[in-house]
């Protein structure tokens, strides 16, 4: 691939503390996964594992687009909203309207890919910018997700309107079934990984997003349809979300209108944690895979060693701040 | 005036950067009550020399005293501290700051609450009172014009406490006739306290009309210093190159025999005043201007970047440009004065050279990667780009190197014409001269090129034809033929042959 940068480095003793610089984040998962094993005997278990992708599915999925979002210098910080709006109006739908699974899906997707779109044509058109139009949309939409659930789960049996069924059993396998013992939230984040992943290397589109990123004016000046990239991102954004809140609702066999809360700066986390630039043009989704494993392990790792709910969030904040001061010194270290 | 004591003396100043000697044994007098005009090409040494003396770099030898005590400025804040100020071509005012807060900017005075705003703007009104300019201080500076901010600089200069002796760099680029007369005004009030200052200018005429006193520098040495009563303005040529002019060189204008490649008829722009323009196939057709010509507003115009009115034909037939990709789409390629604007310094060198192609290296979105690899290291070999391969970081390239990987971005789009702004400027001698040579090759190809420079020499030595552009106008287009010389040049861009 021409748009990676050759950065090839053989593993002799010798070479061992340049390619600790160089993988930076992998070797922060590495000695996060052998400080819990030595710490706790359930961690390295078959069964705790899948726990662990199972948990960090949903994450994963949203951290994709999140990633080509920072890519092309952008921050999306509806994803959240967006996710629980997607997945309430395909649950509404499913368990109050009687539609089938693949309507009502359907439905939730496509309504958060609007999200998406809307984020994209207010930022490339009406020229705001990025942090501002989506942070406007993650207050609004979650109020729209609110006000369609009336601020219950769904379904429940405590709303005005009539129930016709339960959340179908497909919605339901795609949260918490497995495919031969792989959760199949895992599978789909998988998928997603590689398509973005193919997004971001093989097409051209993936290529004008780092240009986009890079250098917004040489990327014009080369005839490249900016404000065409910056919507198609953010549309692809909302569609993540929307698939993300599909695996969510079924995962927890009930959707609610304040689930996800925060995920916006979680995906972040992981990205940065990746090694992505935050100002954009560099970065890839491998990296936003390790990021995003690290959350998982992280949290993963606090429950088995009993740490207090509370404590998880400081321990979490400050690691992903060590993480991020870590990869600039390295990345300082590397360049000189 | 000979009878009063120099504030500032220069003896036998002399810097040199690697490769060059910027300044060679300069000596120079400044007198309270003059304005000094600093008169040279570009490169001859002009900017070291203002640097040296406000502080910004220091000499390698030679010895400064200011009003007799010998001086050795380490920083900026050292010579305005000894009463040197510095105006700077680019402005460096806070636009969301008023003229009053600016003025003070760094010294507000404070008061028992904070700040004593109320004396801030007491003393900013009479200062513009006292210089006879109508700007209200409480007004923020991003809602004045280019030439009331020029203004509101060098008043902020002035203010220091103590100033002596102030600097001017190409004041007058960005302003128009009227606005040139005001600021000349001032100078002279100024003057009249008792002030010294410097004025660099590539505008001769001008120069001349402001100034008490003339330096001439060439190659870093000092030519001549005289009364302003005592120099002409083809002397003053003569000494900034060595060569008379000749007054009658004649224009050369469109050819009804040859097929233009693009023609630009009435344009006009920001300070383009109808430009009428025709560049034929296979030729270097040179825009020789100065800073504030409206060179680069011409090229934004052509590529899309800035609205215009008039008529654009390409090949003779009429188009409209309102954006980058329409200009690609006619056929127009394109490389800014500043090379870090075009490059996405995060991306490879291949993919920096195959960012206008995307869509000739894939099929179907998807993209190619042999093909574009193919025609990558095709152009990092036809340019001599020297890069391990292709897929090295463009950030790790040298200044020439990088401008290559531009030039190869557009040969690689093949387009009909190539507008180059200022191709050569900030890269090392060897790399010159290489792009001259690609330039010269393209055309070979039947491509059109637009070249646009500030160098005398360069507008020679690349040109077919060149065309003198001042004031937002084309004022003349010279054949370049054996007989027309930098002082020609120099000549027309610098206001002495009268229009």
């Amino acid at each position: 691939m021409i748009d990676r940068v050759e950065e090839k480095v053989k593993i002799t003793p010798k070479n061992i503390g340049t390619l600790v610089l160089k993988g930076g984040s992998f070797f922060g998962l590495i000695s996060l996964v052998v400080a819990f094993s030595i710490l706790s005997p359930f961690f390295l278990t078959l069964n705790n594992w899948l726990n662990i992708l199972r948990q960090v599915a949903v994450l994963l999925i949203v951290a994709c687009a999140q990633t080509m979002v920072i890519v092309s210098a952008g921050i999306d910080l509806s994803v959240g909203s967006t996710l629980a709006l997607g997945g309430c109006l395909a649950a509404v739908a499913m368990s109050y309207w009687g539609w089938p699974f693949l309507l009502g899906a359907l439905l939730g997707v496509t309504v958060s890919a609007l999200v998406g779109f809307a984020n994209g044509v207010i930022i490339a058109k009406g020229r705001i910018p990025d942090f501002i139009s989506t942070l406007g949309m993650l207050g609004a939409v979650r109020g729209i997700a609110l006000l369609i659930t009336g601020g219950l789960p769904v379904p429940s049996h405590f709303t005005a309107t009539t129930l016709r069924g339960y959340l179908p059993r497909v919605l339901i396998w795609l949260g918490s079934g497995d495919i031969g013992g792989v959760p199949v939230p895992a599978v789909i984040a998988g998928v997603m990984v590689i398509i973005t992943w193919f997004i971001l290397s093989r097409t051209a589109f993936g290529r004008s997003i780092y240009a986009v990123g890079g250098n917004r004016e040489a990327a014009r000046e080369s005839g490249i349809n900016v404000d065409g990239v910056k919507i198609l991102v953010y549309t692809l954004s909302g569609l993540y979300a929307g698939i993300a809140g599909l695996v969510l609702v079924g995962r927890m066999n009930s959707a609610n209108a304040l689930m996800a809360e925060g995920l916006e700066l979680q995906t972040i986390a992981a990205v940065v944690i990746g090694g992505t630039n935050l100002f954009g043009g560099e970065g890839g989704i491998l990296g936003t895979l390790i990021g995003g494993l690290l959350i998982g392990v992280l949290g993963n790792g606090l429950n088995l060693l009993d740490v207090e709910p509370f404590w998880q969030r400081v321990v979490n904040g400050f690691i992903i701040i060590a993480v991020v001061v870590f990869d600039q010194w390295r990345r300082r270290k590397i360049s000189t | 005036m000979v009878t009063r004591n120099p504030v500032l003396v220069l003896k036998d100043i002399c810097k040199e950067f690697p490769g060059v000697k910027a300044l060679n044994n300069v000596s120079l007098e400044l007198y309270p009550g003059e304005v000094h005009a600093l008169l040279g090409e570009n490169g001859a040494g002009k900017s070291t020399l203002m640097k040296i003396i406000s502080g910004i770099i220091e000499p390698d030898s030679g010895e400064m005293y200011l009003d007799g005590r010998k001086v050795q400025f380490k920083s900026p804040k050292e010579a305005m501290e000894a009463g040197v100020a510095l105006v700077h071509q680019e402005l460096s005012l806070v636009p969301s700051l008023s003229v009053g807060e600016n003025i003070f900017l760094g010294r507000w005075p404070q008061g028992r609450w904070g700040v004593n705003w109320s004396y801030v703007y007491r003393e900013a009104r009479e200062l513009m009172r006292k210089f006879d300019i109508d700007v209200d201080p409480r007004v923020p500076v991003r809602n004045l014009g280019v030439a009331e901010q020029q203004i509101v600089e060098i008043l902020k200069a002035v203010s220091q406490p103590h100033v002596k002796i102030l600097l001017l760099d190409e004041p007058t680029s960005a302003l128009t006739e009227h606005e040139v007369e005001r600021l000349f005004k001032l100078l002279s009030d100024i003057k009249a306290e008792g002030k010294a200052i410097v004025f660099i200018s590539h505008k001769i005429d001008e120069a001349l009309k402001i100034s008490d006193r003339v330096t001439i520098i060439k190659d870093g040495e000092k030519v001549i210093t005289e009364e302003k009563g005592n120099l002409t303005e083809k002397d003053v040529i003569y000494y900034m190159t060595g060569k008379m002019f000749e007054s009658n060189v004649s224009s050369h204008n469109a050819d009804p025999g040859r097929k233009a490649v693009l023609s630009v008829r009435g344009l006009s722009a920001g300070i383009l005043k109808g430009v009428d323009l025709d560049v034929y196939a296979g030729e270097i057709l040179v825009i020789f201007g100065i800073l504030g010509s409206g060179r680069s507003t011409l090229a934004r115009v052509l590529f899309g970047l800035q609205e215009y009115r008039g008529e654009v034909f390409v090949e003779g037939e009429r188009v409209e440009i309102r954006s980058p990709l329409d200009a690609i789409r006619c056929g127009i390629g394109y490389l800014p004065e500043d090379r870090r604007k075009a490059l996405v310094f995060q991306l490879s060198v291949g993919a920096n050279i195959t960012l206008a192609s995307l869509r000739e290296i894939s099929r179907k979105g998807l993209l190619m990667f042999d093909k574009e690899k193919e025609l990558a290291e095709r152009f990092i070999d036809e340019l001599r780009i020297r890069t391990s391969n292709s897929r090295k970081r463009v950030t790790h390239l040298s200044g020439g190197n990088q401008q290559k990987v531009l030039f190869a971005r557009w040969l690689a789009k093949s387009p009909k014409i190539l507008i180059l702004d200022e191709p050569t400027r900030g890269i090392d001698v060897g790399a010159k001269f290489e792009i001259r040579e690609i330039v010269k090759n393209i055309t070979k190809e039947g491509k059109a090129v637009l070249y646009i420079t500030s160098e005398a020499l360069e507008a020679l030595e690349v040109g077919d034809r060149i065309a003198i552009m001042r004031g937002g106008k084309i004022t003349k287009i010279l054949p370049n033929d054996r007989q027309l010389s930098k002082s020609d040049l120099l000549a027309e861009v610098g206001g002495v042959v009268k229009v």
